[in-house]
C-alpha cells in the first residue's frame, strides 16, 4: 500500500520536473515544446549509456546527462524556435518542435535501440528494500531541488531578473538592452540540463527507454496544465496530483486506463478552472 | 425599409485591473449618419469602439441596439445584428484573393448548410454567384476592382484598408464601426475614403469614425463625442466640438 | 476558390484516367496493394485536410479515430456478421461520433492544449483496445473482413476504396471552394476577423471535426479489410504524425497538395530502401525542412521557382472609388 503511495509520488515529481522544464521555456519564448520530455529521455538515455555501457563513474554519467539535455535545449532552441518565432503563423512552432521530437526519438530508437533497458544503481543498495529503494527518492529529492534552486535563480541571481523580465514584456527587455536570442538559448540549455538530470534521476524508475519522450510530453504537460501554467509550485502540485492518481487508478483499475484517467483530470480541470491551480487568468480559450 | 434602431452606449464603464479605461460614458450611433470619436492617446476611444463590438463586455453600463439590450452579446451575435468593423491594423486572410476575402463578409447571409455545401446542392452555387457578384461591386465602389484576383497579402497599406471596409460592407451592416481608416493614407486616399464614408451615410448606414486625423473628422462628421482619460469631455456637433475650449485645450491645441 | 483552368482540367483528365485503368498497368500485387493504401489514407487524410489545412486545428491524434473505425469494422462484420457495407456505414458514424466527443472539449483550448488533448485521446484509444480483450481480441487482434463480391479481389477492392476516396475529395472540394472554405480558413488565418464578420468559430470548427471523424472512420473500416488482420500495435502514433506531415507538406488551403503529398509519403519509402529503414525519422526531417522554409507546403517552391522564372510585375494603380456602383450596391437587398 505504501508501495503505491510512493511510486505515484516518484512518478509524479517526474512529471513535476518536466513541467518545470516546460515553465522555464516557456518564461522566455512563450512556447510549449513538444521536445521537452525528450530531453528527459535522453539524459536517462545517456546516463545509462555512460555508467552501463562505457563503465564510467556515476558522476560522469550524471554529467553526460546534463551536457546531453542542455545540448538538446539548445538544439531545440537553435533549430525549432528562433526562426519560427518571428513568422507570423503563431502555430509553427507546434510544427517544428513536433518534428524535432519525432526525429530525436527515432534517433535514439536507432542507437540504443527499442526495448526499455535497465538504469544502473547510482549508489550501493539491495533490491528488496521495498519503499526505501532510490528509485523513488531519487526523483523526489532530485525535483524539490530544482524547484527550490528554480526559485533562488530568479529571485537572487541578475540572470535570474533577466529571465523574469522577459517573461514579463520581452520587447520592453529587448528595449532594455537584453539581447532576448541569447536569453532564451540560455534558458533552453538552462531547462534542457534541468531535464537532463531529471531524466537521470528517475532513470531506475523508468528504465532507459527510447519512447519515453512522447509519455513524459503529454503527463508532464498535464501536471503542467492542472498546476497551473508559469508556477514552478503549482508545477509540483500537479505533478503530485497526476502521479498519485495514476498509481492509485493502476492499483485498483489496472494499468489499462492510467492515460484515460490523467486526461480525464486534465479536462476536469480545464474545464473548471481553466488556469490551473495557481495559474494566472492569461490562458484564455477562444 | 427604414431602419431607426440606434446602436447606444449607455453609461458605460470600463475598467482593466486598476486602471479605468471608460468611466461613465454615453454615446449614440444614428443611421444614416456619420459620428465622430476623437481624442488623445490613451482616452479610450478603441474601448469604446470595442466594446460597441464586442471585444469586451463594460464593467457597468449597458449597450443597446434600438430595444435589444447587446451587454452580453459576442462579437459574432453583434456581426449577425448588423454591426460591422474594421481594425485598426488590417486583419486580412492573406492567403486568399482580394475577391475571397471581400466575399468573406456575406458568411451571415450565406445560409448553405454544411452538408448541402459538401453535396454541391444547386442553391449553394446559386448563393456563391450571388454573393460573388455583390462583392465585385462592393470591390470596384470601394476602388479595388483593378486587384481583385491579387492575393491579399500583396496588397499595400491603403488597399488593406478599403478591403477591409469592403469586406464591412458585404455583411449588409446597419453599422460600420472604423477603427482609425485614415491611418497612413495620402491625401487623395483620405479624399476617396471621406467619399465612401458619405456614401454609405447616404445609404442609411451608420459609421463611427474613430480618428486622429481631426480635419478629417470634422470634414465628413454629422457628430462628434470627444474623450479624454477615458471620459467624455464633449459631444455635439462638428463645429460646436471644434469650437468647444475644453476639446482645444485638451486636444486640439491652440 | 478559382474554378478549374483548361489546365488544371486536363491534368484532373490525365491523372483520372491513370486511376482508373491502374490495375492495368501496375506492376504487381504489391503495387496495387500500395495504391490502395494510398486510396485509404487519402480517404482520412481528405477529411483530416479540412480540420488540419483549412480551419488551422493541429490534431495529431487521428489514428485513434481510424482504430475505432478499424475495430469497429472488424467486430460487426466479422464477429457480429453484419454485412460489410453496413458496417462501413457504422464505421463512419462511430468515427462521426467519437469525433464529437474529443472536440467537444478540446477545441475551446489552445493550440498546444489542443495538440497534447488529441494526442492523449490517440494513446487512450490504443490502450483501451488492448483492455477490451473479450471485444478486441486484446494484444492478439482481429481478422479484418472482405467486402462480398466483385469487391473481394484486389482489383475490385481497389475500385471500391478508390470511389470512396473520389467520394470524399469531392465533398472536400465542394466545401472549400464555396464559402465554408472561406470562413475556416479565416479561422485559422485569424480568428479574431472571423468572429467579427459572424462566423461561429466553435461550432465551425466541431461541424468540420465531426467531418473528419467520419472519414476517418471510413478510412478505418476498409483499412482493416486492406490489412486482412488489425492488432493496436497497427494503429501507432506515428501513423497520426504522418497523415499530419502529409497534409503540411502538401499544403494548407488545397486539395491536390495534400493528396500529392499523401502519394509521394506513402510510396517513397516502398521505392527508396534506406527511406524506409529511417521511418520516422524521416518524415520528422521533412516536417522540419517544410516548416523552417516553406511553411506554406512544398507547392509555394513551384511559385517561387515560377516567380523567378516569369516575374509578376505588379502594376500599382492608385485606388478610385466608383460611387455610383457603391451606392448601386448598397441598395441592393437581395
Amino acid at each position: 500500500m505504501l508501495t503505491v503511495l510512493i511510486t505515484g509520488l516518484a512518478t509524479g515529481m517526474l512529471f513535476a520536473a518536466v513541467a518545470l522544464v516546460y515553465n522555464v521555456m516557456y518564461s522566455t519564448s512563450k512556447v510549449l515544446s513538444v521536445t521537452t520530455g525528450h530531453i528527459s529521455m535522453l539524459g536517462g538515455v545517456f546516463g545509462a549509456y555512460a555508467i552501463s555501457v562505457l563503465q564510467l563513474h556515476w558522476t560522469l554519467g550524471l554529467l553526460a546527462a546534463v551536457v546531453a539535455g542542455g545540448a538538446f535545449g539548445a538544439l531545440t532552441e537553435l533549430l525549432a524556435i528562433r526562426r519560427v518565432l518571428n513568422r507570423s503563423d503563431e502555430h509553427l512552432w507546434l510544427l517544428s518542435t513536433l518534428a524535432l521530437a519525432t526525429m530525436v526519438q527515432q534517433a535514439a530508437g536507432l542507437w540504443w535501440g527499442t526495448e526499455p533497458k535497465p538504469f544502473p544503481r547510482l549508489i550501493p543498495q539491495d533490491f528488496g528494500v521495498g519503499v526505501m529503494d532510490q528509485k523513488f527518492w531519487l526523483p523526489i529529492g532530485m525535483t524539490l531541488l530544482m524547484a527550490i534552486g528554480l526559485e533562488l535563480f530568479y529571485k537572487r541571481t541578475m540572470y535570474g531578473k533577466v529571465f523574469m523580465a522577459m517573461s514579463e514584456d520581452a520587447f520592453a527587455a529587448q528595449a532594455r538592452g537584453i539581447s532576448t536570442d541569447r536569453i532564451r538559448l540560455m534558458s533552453y540549455v538552462l531547462s534542457g540540463a534541468l531535464g537532463g538530470l531529471a531524466g537521470f534521476a528517475a532513470g531506475q524508475l523508468t528504465f532507459a527507454f527510447f519512447a519515453l519522450g512522447l509519455t513524459l510530453t503529454l503527463n508532464g504537460f498535464i501536471a503542467l496544465a492542472v498546476g497551473g501554467l508559469g508556477s514552478n509550485v503549482g508545477a509540483i502540485l500537479g505533478g503530485a496530483a497526476l502521479g498519485l492518481l495514476n498509481a492509485y487508478a493502476s492499483y485498483w483499475f489496472g494499468g489499462e486506463y492510467q492515460q484515460t484517467i490523467a486526461v480525464g483530470l486534465l479536462m476536469i480541470v480545464l474545464l473548471v478552472k481553466p488556469e490551473g491551480l495557481l495559474g494566472d487568468r492569461q490562458v484564455r480559450p477562444v | 425599409m427604414t431602419n431607426t434602431a440606434q446602436l447606444q452606449a449607455v453609461s458605460v464603464s470600463r475598467a482593466f485591473g486598476g486602471i479605468k479605461a471608460l468611466d461613465d460614458v454615453s454615446l449614440e450611433l444614428r443611421p444614416g449618419e456619420v459620428h465622430g470619436l476623437i481624442g488623445p492617446n490613451g482616452s479610450g476611444k478603441t474601448t469604446l469602439l470595442n466594446l460597441l463590438c464586442g471585444f469586451y463586455q463594460p464593467s457597468s453600463g449597458v449597450i443597446h441596439l434600438g430595444e435589444q439590450d447587446l451587454s452580453q452579446a459576442s462579437v459574432q451575435m453583434r456581426a449577425v445584428n448588423g454591426i460591422a468593423r474594421t481594425f485598426q491594423k488590417p486583419r486580412l486572410m492573406p492567403m486568399l484573393s482580394v475577391l475571397d476575402n471581400c466575399m468573406l463578409g456575406a458568411w451571415i447571409h450565406a445560409d448553405a448548410g454544411f452538408m448541402s455545401t459538401a453535396l454541391a446542392l444547386p442553391h449553394v452555387g446559386a448563393q456563391e454567384l450571388d454573393i460573388q457578384a455583390r462583392a465585385i461591386e462592393l470591390l470596384h465602389g470601394v476602388g479595388l476592382g483593378h486587384v481583385m484576383q491579387r492575393q491579399a497579402s500583396l496588397l499595400d497599406h491603403a488597399e488593406q484598408r478599403f478591403l477591409e471596409i469592403a469586406r464591412g460592407l458585404a455583411m449588409q451592416p446597419r453599422f460600420m464601426l472604423l477603427d482609425e481608416p485614415a491611418g497612413g493614407l495620402t491625401h487623395q486616399e483620405i479624399d476617396h475614403l471621406a467619399d465612401v464614408v458619405r456614401t454609405l451615410r447616404d445609404n442609411g448606414i451608420g459609421v463611427l469614425l474613430v480618428e486622429h486625423h481631426t480635419d478629417f473628422v470634422f470634414r465628413i462628421c454629422d457628430r462628434v463625442t470627444t474623450l479624454n482619460t477615458g471620459k467624455m469631455i464633449c459631444h455635439g456637433t462638428s463645429e460646436q466640438v471644434r469650437n468647444d475650449p475644453e476639446v482645444i485645450r485638451v486636444y486640439l491645441g491652440a | 476558390m478559382n474554378s478549374l483552368t483548361h489546365t488544371h482540367k486536363a491534368w484532373l483528365l490525365l491523372g483520372g484516367l491513370l486511376i482508373a485503368t491502374l490495375p492495368g498497368w501496375a506492376g504487381d500485387q504489391y503495387q496495387l496493394h500500395l495504391a490502395s493504401l494510398i486510396a485509404v489514407y487519402w480517404i482520412l487524410i481528405a477529411g483530416l485536410n479540412m480540420v488540419v489545412g483549412f480551419t488551422g486545428q493541429l490534431s495529431i491524434g487521428h489514428v485513434g479515430l481510424l482504430c475505432i473505425g478499424s475495430y469497429a469494422f472488424a467486430v460487426l462484420a466479422g464477429k457480429s456478421g453484419w454485412h460489410p457495407a453496413l458496417a462501413l456505414v457504422a464505421s463512419g458514424v462511430l468515427g462521426g461520433v467519437c469525433g464529437l466527443a474529443l472536440g467537444l472539449p478540446s477545441l475551446r483550448l489552445p493550440g498546444f492544449y489542443f495538440a497534447m488533448a488529441t494526442m492523449a485521446f490517440a494513446l487512450i484509444v490504443n490502450d483501451l483496445v488492448l483492455a477490451q480483450v473479450d471485444l478486441t481480441g486484446g494484444g492478439i487482434g482481429l481478422p479484418g473482413p472482405l467486402f462480398p463480391a466483385p469487391f473481394d479481389s484486389p482489383s475490385g477492392f481497389y475500385y471500391l476504396v478508390s470511389l470512396l476516396a473520389l467520394g470524399v475529395t469531392w465533398l472536400s472540394w465542394n466545401l472549400g471552394r464555396h464559402m465554408w472554405g472561406r470562413a475556416l480558413i479565416s479561422i485559422r488565418d485569424n480568428p479574431v476577423a472571423a468572429q467579427s464578420v459572424g462566423v461561429a468559430v466553435f461550432r465551425a470548427k466541431l461541424t468540420v471535426f465531426v467531418f473528419s471523424g467520419v472519414t476517418a472512420g471510413l478510412a478505418g473500416a476498409v483499412f482493416a479489410s486492406l490489412q486482412s488482420y488489425i492488432t493496436p500495435d497497427t494503429f501507432v502514433f506515428e501513423l497520426s504524425l504522418f497523415f499530419f506531415v502529409c497534409i503540411i507538406i502538401g499544403g494548407r488551403g488545397s486539395i491536390i497538395g495534400p493528396f500529392i503529398g499523401t502519394v509521394v509519403l506513402t510510396a517513397l519509402p516502398e521505392l527508396v530502401a534506406p527511406l524506409a529503414k529511417l521511418g520516422n525519422f524521416f518524415y520528422g526531417l521533412l516536417l522540419l525542412v517544410v516548416v523552417l522554409v516553406v511553411p506554406e507546403g512544398i507547392g509555394r517552391v513551384f511559385d517561387i521557382i515560377r516567380e523567378r522564372l516569369r516575374p509578376r510585375v505588379v502594376h500599382r494603380e492608385p485606388i478610385s472609388p466608383d460611387l455610383a456602383r457603391l451606392d448601386r450596391a448598397l441598395k441592393y437587398k437581395p
